[in-house]
């Protein structure tokens, strides 16, 4: 009689090597759970994981060196492609920064703000409805997915109104914003404003008490305070841990200090903790449109008042000399920021993202370092895991929800 | 990718983080490579418990030549709410490191979360962190040559491309000259033996169809 044949492990888990009792398995990189490319290699014995190693740089690009050889307006460009789910929260980061170096902080005018809030809390929205939908097709809920990609289809559609591009808009800019809102879209807005809310309840009752999601996170991959402040997890992760602490609020930016919204904390630590947290940041950062939407019934200018900064509208360059040069000489050579170092924070969807900008007085930035909230989160999955069952890693990394675009750079 | 249209105006400032202007986003505290540690030490035991970052700048033309830079936030190890957190401190310390002797300790032990910042350094900068428990490239796939963030790395040109570009698959934990197991093996098995796909019909666009 023929031997049967070894049974084949599932595509994209590898068995590495098999010791005495524990096995090390190699789960991705090509493996649709790791919501990118992610190689985890873990060692179990049974079920249960006793070490797990990660292996990133798969999608390295170089975005930090490309940045530095580019004028300070045409690094935003590649610097959106880092957090592809929150492009314009990453824009954000990088103009404020440029903007201290610049001095011109103050000088931003308050409906550019006010937009800038509302096209960052629309990006949290989205971002978060895609870690929702992928997270739930990860652990079987198929149908949360296109519930929830139904809100992020009308939330792109505001940020394609507004920005010109769904994904990566690159409509802010350091001094403002490239453009006033268009005409029809504070009432497309308020639809917005008016759906959310029922869908948000939908997609509560498809998961929040749904026993097998419920049995799925519950007490997986819990995490304490203190190996949250150890390994440095900020946003959700951290929040999901007890400890409030949100840029927005720590250290507020774009006039969130104006803001009234509330930052959602739960003490439990597990996925199921930073899967709440996550659903009653959605209705916070909506909370936060819907004043934003008030604030933007008066109308302003979107840009700094500063010709050397701002380019000049196009109907006064055939007009005016000096428009015509300035218009020149910040498209052939940008404008050159004064010398200095500077650390800016925000709140990014996955926590506090920030950016080291060096200056040495050129029109490239010297240094363009990122904080990657993502690859300090997901590098806690090394403790997280140990002691959980292998099924569990996929509830784990979604639960975290790192960006590979901004793990690797 | 820099137009060869706009020549770069020549940078001005040797070392920018002297002249800053006056943002206070951080206490900045500068030391010594030997003082890292002992600083970092210090700063946990005030109560900067959380290590943010660490991220390097080459500065090539200013001795000494690299800045290793730790971001430090002082958080409660304890559930705290959005009050009792307030504005928490920021401690910037920037450790200067020659160019002639790229070596500082690892704070691996005192932050787990240093583990891969300090091996980002090392792979993108080539400044070695003593006492880390595993030292190697982490962006860059294992057996490449020179650092790309050192500002004397070319971002491309004949420099760029001589340096060896290894297979993909190098950059994996699996040993070299490990076959691929599983049904990714037997495929690939398969399609060799079925050699070059000549008979694939492709769809022009055109109406017709073309076989390639």
């Amino acid at each position: 009689m023929k031997a049967p044949a070894a049974i084949p492990p599932p595509m994209g888990v590898d068995v590495v090597e098999t010791t005495g009792n524990t096995m090390t398995l190699s789960l991705g990189p090509q493996h649709p759970s790791t919501h990118g490319v992610l190689q985890v290699v873990v060692e179990v014995s049974g079920e249960t994981i006793e070490r797990a190693e990660m292996e990133i740089g798969y999608l390295h690009t170089g975005i930090e060196k490309s940045a530095e050889n580019l004028f300070w307006t045409q690094a935003q460009t590649v610097i959106e492609r880092m957090d592809y789910l929150n492009p314009v929260g990453n824009a954000l980061c990088y103009v404020l920064a440029a903007e201290q170096l610049l001095g011109v902080t103050e000088r931003i005018p308050p409906r550019a703000q006010a937009i800038r809030v509302l096209m960052t809390e629309l990006t949290r929205i989205s971002s978060h409805c895609v870690w929702l939908g992928t997270h739930g097709i990860d652990l079987g809920a198929i149908s949360a997915f296109w519930y929830i990609f139904d809100i992020r289809e009308n939330v792109l559609d505001l940020v394609e109104l507004a920005g010109g591009a769904r994904m990566h808009p690159n409509y802010l800019r350091i001094g403002g914003v490239n453009g006033d809102v268009p005409e029809g879209y504070l009432a497309k807005l308020d639809e917005l404003i008016a759906k959310f809310p029922q869908r948000m309840r939908e997609m509560r009752s498809l998961l929040q008490n749904n026993p097998i999601w419920r049995d799925r996170t519950i007490d997986v991959g819990v995490v304490t305070p203190e190996d949250a402040i150890r390994w440095s997890l900020t946003g959700p992760a951290l929040r999901a841990s007890g400890i409030a602490y949100d840029v927005r609020k720590a250290f507020p930016y774009c006039g969130y200090d104006t803001y009234d919204f509330d930052v959602p904390v739960r003490t439990e630590g597990d996925a199921y903790a930073r899967f709440l947290v996550r659903l009653d940041e959605m209705d916070q950062a909506m909370r936060i449109i819907s004043q934003v939407r008030k604030r933007l019934d008066t109308p302003g200018p979107i840009m700094i008042d500063d010709p050397k900064i701002a380019p000049p509208a196009k109907e006064t360059i055939a007009l005016s000399m000096e428009a015509l040069i300035h218009h020149f000489k910040l498209v052939s050579e940008g404008f050159r920021v004064p010398p200095g170092d500077v650390y800016q924070a925000i709140e990014s969807p996955r926590g506090e993202l920030a950016y080291y900008l060096v200056s040495n007085g050129n029109n490239r930035p010297y240094r363009v370092r990122t904080r990657p909230p993502s690859m300090y989160n997901l590098q806690a999955l090394k403790q997280m895991a140990i002691g959980n069952l292998i099924a569990d890693v996929v509830v784990m990394i979604g639960s975290l929800d790192p960006v590979f675009g901004e793990v690797d750079r | 990718m820099p137009s060869s249209q706009s020549p770069s105006i020549a940078g001005t400032a040797l070392d920018p983080t002297s002249v800053r202007p006056p943002v206070a986003d951080a206490e900045i505290v500068r030391v010594a490579p030997a003082e890292v540690r002992e600083t970092l030490v210090r700063l946990k035991a005030e109560g900067c418990s959380m290590l943010l970052d660490v991220g390097a700048v080459d500065y090539l033309e200013r001795e000494p030549r690299f800045d290793v830079v730790y971001h430090l936030l002082a958080l409660p190890a304890v559930a705290a709410s959005v009050a009792q957190i307030g504005t928490p401190r920021r401690v910037r310390v920037l450790a200067g490191v020659p160019g002639n002797a790229t070596a500082l300790p690892s704070v691996a032990d005192l932050w787990p979360n240093a583990d891969w910042a300090e091996r980002e350094i090392f792979d993108l900068f080539g400044i070695t962190f003593e006492g880390h428990p595993d030292l190697r490239r982490i962006q860059m796939p294992e057996d490449w040559q020179g650092y790309p963030l050192r500002k004397d790395y070319p971002l491309r040109g004949p420099a760029r491309e001589a340096t060896p570009r290894p297979a993909f698959a190098l950059k994996s934990n699996v040993p070299a000259g490990t076959p691929p197991a599983g049904r990714v093996a037997a495929a690939l098995q398969k399609q060799r033996e079925r050699g070059p796909a000549d008979d694939v019909v492709r769809d022009t666009g055109t109406g017709e169809k073309s076989s390639t």
